[in-house]
């Protein structure tokens, strides 16, 4: 939280606040497609969505957007469930498998689910940091035992090892972690109040911008502005504080920005962004754009701010809320007398978070590209990892090639000391187990420790691996599932040469 | 629970004298001991021509593919020895162990069929057992690993 809302003063800051972002980024992107998903479905089937608002509101309708009054059915509807679980489990499971590949994914994902029933609104926030935390115990737990457990009981110890940490960790996350962030909301909502009724309204922005980012909108929305511009409206027939939240002016902004600055996928997913967020006023669709570069947090405070100020000046506000925060939405709550200042607010916070957004953005691009370049699109946890990668890469080649020159650049290269060695085979049953047992005996004998061997069928590979050994023919088939291993190919399960080069870089 | 390799599942002398004979020979110790169905030497073959299962110090593995493991019943091993070695792509191989891996029952065996075959004096010693039972008596430790 604080390390999203206070971007950078320093350079160290600096770098760790982009180092926060890349990763942030690397656990959102890649679902940006169930939230566009989610931004369809929700604008087209919600009560005041455009399929009703056509008159076209049939049973399956209702039922969809999860408000049918048909007392015989399942009303869970669609789009409720997907915000509250579908798509903070899909961050958490990213945000796992960055950590621990897919095992780290799936705890993450159980322990995640504690967070989100605790709390009882979606929360995205628990799922960031709890996915990717919950791995990384999974991850310090398995290394515990490894190597210890008989060959053919991994799998049970596996399963069985996650399914009880994952338990646990649910319930700390339900008992500890959901508590803190409704406390968050709760204070964020004060704080909120505080100062609207002081009259510091263009400052609310500060707080309400991202707090919006990190999806608290509906709970800022309903909590606070809805109570509070209800009894404006009585007395003055309209609210300023309608459109504080619910002005689509700083998203579409900043869509813009990605729209003519961003690079990849953000750029290419960023139309369909707009038309959810402007027209179908689904403000969530930009969120994840603003989780991924968390300095442009800046540039909603900017547009907000503007917003709130045009507003101001002009006097204007709404007769009731915008709900959903579509265009359409408030122009059609907004006093006649009110038109020009509503319009001038919405443009003009649009035009000062895309002036921000695109500075920060161009002053991100050519790092965004680089890392496209490497095949990895704005995912950029990539880009140190990248680096990391090319390192060990070249190693590989030296260490097939010419041997010991090489096993002093690998241990150079490779950053983090090699843990988990693992033999690859088509089904993991034969030649990999066998393979296995044979350097399990020379590492023993050796006396290395801390070195896990393992065998797994290519298939299962799931990028934790440090070290891959492969039959000749089947390297090539290892090195595309899991590029960032050193990849060493024998010809000779039972006798290689390459064993002892491998016992000879692990033991550096 | 049965024990993967039975006295009956070690072959001294093996009568296959080409690569394709050895493994339907492994084939069908393990389909006698009811531990695979008779699809069960395609999936090997299909495994043989994926990669050579030749490990190296005159051993062979061949075994199924993934896709064919719902073919295996339970989990067991074959032990031929060939008098005169085999051409297996290009690599002589004296000993022929089939296996069927069902659940990773088979895998203590397999880790000490490893043990003893990366260990040239152990090689050996096989090669110079006299008869099944021999062959037997050096493997017994399989069964207990």
């Amino acid at each position: 939280m604080t390390t999203t809302s206070t971007p950078a003063k320093t350079g160290g800051a600096r770098v760790g606040v982009q180092k926060f972002g890349t990763f942030i980024s690397g656990m959102v992107m890649p679902n940006i497609a169930a939230f566009i998903a989610w931004g369809f479905i929700t604008a087209l089937f919600i009560p005041d969505g455009w399929l009703p608002n056509l008159g076209f509101a049939p049973e399956w309708v209702q039922q969809l957007g999860g408000w049918s009054v048909n007392e015989d059915v399942e009303n869970l509807g669609i789009v409720g469930p997907m915000i509250t679980f579908l798509l903070p489990l899909l961050i958490a499971n990213t945000g796992g498998r960055m950590v621990y590949g897919v095992r780290g994914g799936v705890v993450g994902t159980i322990a995640t689910m504690g967070v989100i029933i605790g709390a009882g609104i979606p929360m995205f926030l628990g799922a960031m940091i709890v996915g990717p935390l919950a791995a990384w115990v999974i991850k310090a737990i398995d290394r515990l035992w490894a190597g210890k457990i008989r060959p053919g009981f991994e799998m049970l110890v596996d399963n069985f090892s996650g399914g009880i940490v994952g338990m646990l960790l649910a319930i700390a996350a339900f008992a500890g972690i959901a508590p803190a962030v409704t406390a968050l909301t709760r204070a964020l909502e004060s704080a909120i109040s505080f100062l609207v009724e002081n009259g510091l309204l263009p400052l609310a922005s500060v707080l309400v911008e991202p707090g919006k980012i990190l999806f608290l909108n509906n709970a800022i929305n309903h909590g606070v502005f809805t109570p509070l511009g209800t009894n404006q409206v009585a007395m003055d027939g309209k609210s300023i504080l309608f459109l504080i939240e619910a002005n689509p002016g700083p998203g579409l902004g900043i869509l813009l920005a990605f729209l003519v600055f961003g690079v990849g996928l953000m750029r290419a997913s960023a139309p369909g962004a707009i038309l959810i967020q402007f027209v179908g006023g689904i403000h969530e669709i930009y969120f994840p754009y603003v989780l991924a570069k968390p300095l442009l947090v800046i540039a909603a405070i900017a547009g907000g701010m503007t917003g709130v100020a045009t507003n101001v000046i002009f006097d204007s506000g709404l007769r009731a809320p915008a709900s959903p925060g579509s265009i359409i939405a408030v122009i059609a709550q907004t006093p006649p007398d009110s038109l020009v200042g509503v319009l001038l607010s919405v443009v003009l916070s649009a035009t000062v978070s895309f002036v921000v957004a695109a500075v920060i953005i161009r002053a991100g691009r050519k790092r965004d590209l680089e890392a496209m370049a490497d095949g990895d699109d704005a995912l950029a946890a990539a880009v140190a990892k990248n680096a990391a990668n090319k390192g060990r890469e070249s190693s590989v080649g030296d260490l097939l090639g010419t041997g010991a020159a090489a096993t002093g650049a690998a241990g150079a290269a490779t950053a983090t000391k090699i843990q988990n060695v693992v033999f690859a085979c088509d089904a993991g049953m034969g030649s990999s187990a066998m393979g296995a047992t044979v350097l399990r005996n020379k590492f023993t004998k050796a006396g290395i420790e801390g070195v896990t061997v393992t065998n797994k069928a290519i298939a299962n590979l799931d990028g934790s691996e440090d070290v891959i050994i492969t039959q000749n023919e089947l390297t090539a088939r290892a090195s595309e599932k899991v590029p960032g291993a050193i990849h060493v190919s024998v010809d000779n399960f039972m006798n290689s040469p390459k064993y002892d080069e491998v016992v000879d870089m692990v033991s550096k | 629970m049965s024990k993967v390799l039975e006295l009956n599942q070690i072959k001294a002398a093996g009568s296959a004298s080409t690569k394709e004979d050895a493994i339907a020979e492994a084939a069908h110790i393990l389909i006698a001991a009811g531990a695979v169905t008779p699809e069960y030497l395609d999936f090997m073959k299909a495994r043989e021509e994926l990669t050579s299962t030749f490990m190296g110090n005159f051993l062979a593995i061949p075994h199924g593919t993934n896709e064919g493991k719902d073919t295996i019943l339970s989990s067991a091993l074959s032990f031929v020895r060939y008098a005169n070695p085999i051409d297996w792509d290009g690599n002589e191989v004296r000993f022929v162990v089939g296996i069927a891996g069902k659940d990773g029952g088979h895998m203590d065996t397999l880790a000490a069929v490893a043990t003893i075959f990366s260990d040239n004096d152990e090689v050996q010693k096989l090669i110079d057992a006299s008869d099944d039972a021999e062959l037997f008596a050096l493997l017994s430790e399989l069964n207990d690993a």
